[in-house]
């Protein structure tokens, strides 16, 4: 689950196409889309554009995205109650998420850090992040 | 109609899903819109024989029969994957499969009212979960749900059903909600008391006492719930969304 290894280059080899699929889904130029850019605060994304965006990658990339990946996966081996209580994230949920969302700059995750708030993190490389992530997983032998 | 633009309701050359079209109004809407120069797909359960004799009936015409029980979420993402493979599209979904199962509250089978509820309710939402992405997508598209004046006025023996579809009406707007911000619009029309084959108890055992208790003095033909679904589907609806027009002859205002 860890996405420590997850290498730049990777993320650059995709980072195009994800960014056209974004631009597609927010109805913005390509150009705007930058790689660190918060989807919402930056590019105005609302929860439909999510699921947009997310089922333009299912498609473009011939993966499947579950709902509630990203914090599932940002959760990691931490249980829910260990992660957050009473919808805010305990101190070792916000550091498992800041581990984990590495590629978002540190000064963004203002703690206390509500769940709710937790997508307002997430950057074009999130998703990029997210891709590799199930590609990988698809390619693994069940 | 000299204006050319009134003849023109936008639906030429779109591709829409009208589930339940084998028979009584699902068949209206099906040649309604085909007529309009759509292509239309209609889903049936299990009348083979009538789905067929919509085909027949209307050589020529771009429409296309598949066997797919809406009760089963993942066999309409089936049916809606394969449909925008080959067409790239979805222009307009019409939920319309819907059963009856009409008893005194006290005499329903649990099979009686999970059956209507999984049909009319459950059936909805999974066609319709398959369809909008692709609409949202796309930022357009039209659906129209099939609901009934049951929805909205008491019925004798019909609380499956009319539980059912107040569920519709509900499900119309708060979907009507959500999908606004992508162009898309989400109506139901509501018929009253129709001629087919689903009515026909209610109509043998009190044609005449719900005859005079409809405005217009006549029970609705199919035709007049299709041509709301055609003018709701048209682009003279394109600024309607969120309603739910009741198709009934002014069976309600009794």
């Amino acid at each position: 689950m860890s996405s420590e290894n997850i290498t730049q280059a990777e993320i650059d080899a995709i980072f195009p196409k994800v960014a056209a699929m974004m631009a597609d889904a927010l109805g913005c130029d390509v150009e705007k889309i930058k790689p660190n850019a918060s989807l919402i605060n930056d590019l105005g994304a609302e929860s439909i554009d999510f699921l947009d965006i997310v089922f333009r990658l299912e498609r473009g990339f011939k993966v499947k995205i579950p709902r509630g990946k990203i914090v599932e996966e940002a959760r990691g081996n931490l249980s829910e109650s260990e992660f957050e209580s009473g919808g805010v994230l305990s101190g070792a949920g916000a550091a498992r998420l800041k581990v984990f969302l590495s590629e978002v700059p540190a000064d963004r995750f203002k703690i206390p850090l509500k769940s709710a708030d937790i997508p307002r993190l997430f950057t074009t490389e999130t998703f990029c992040k997210l891709v590799i992530r199930q590609q990988r997983a698809a390619a693994k032998p069940a | 109609m000299n204006d050319p633009k009134l003849n023109d309701a936008g639906l030429a050359g779109g591709v829409a899903i009208v589930t339940g079209g084998s028979r009584g109004i699902g068949r209206a809407i099906v040649e309604i819109l085909a007529a309009s120069g759509m292509e239309v797909i209609f889903t049936y359960r299990d009348n083979a024989a009538a789905a067929s004799e919509v085909l027949t009936a209307n050589l020529g015409k771009k429409i296309s029969a598949e066997k797919v029980d809406v009760r089963d979420a993942a066999a309409c993402a089936a049916f809606v994957e394969k449909i925008v493979e080959r067409t790239d599209k979805i222009d307009l979904l019409v939920n319309n499969a819907g059963i009856i199962r009409d008893h005194l509250l006290p005499m329903l089978e649990d099979d009686d009212i999970k059956a209507v509820l999984d049909t009319n309710v459950t059936g909805t939402f999974n066609m319709t979960r398959a369809v909008a992405p692709h609409m949202i997508s796309r930022r357009r598209g039209k659906i129209v749900n099939v609901s009934s004046v049951s929805g909205e006025k008491g019925g004798r023996g019909q609380t499956n059903y009319a539980a059912s579809k107040g569920a519709i009406n509900a499900f119309t707007k708060s979907l009507a909600v959500e999908l606004a911000p992508r162009g898309i619009t989400v109506n139901a029309v509501a018929p009253g008391v129709i001629e087919t084959e689903m009515s026909r108890p209610v109509r043998e055992l009190a044609g005449d006492q719900v005859t005079s208790r409809i405005l217009l003095k006549r029970i609705g033909r199919p035709e007049d719930v299709a041509n709301a679904v055609w003018f709701l589907s048209s682009k003279f609806a394109d600024y309607i969304t969120g309603e739910i027009l009741h198709v009934d002859g002014g069976f309600k205002m009794d």
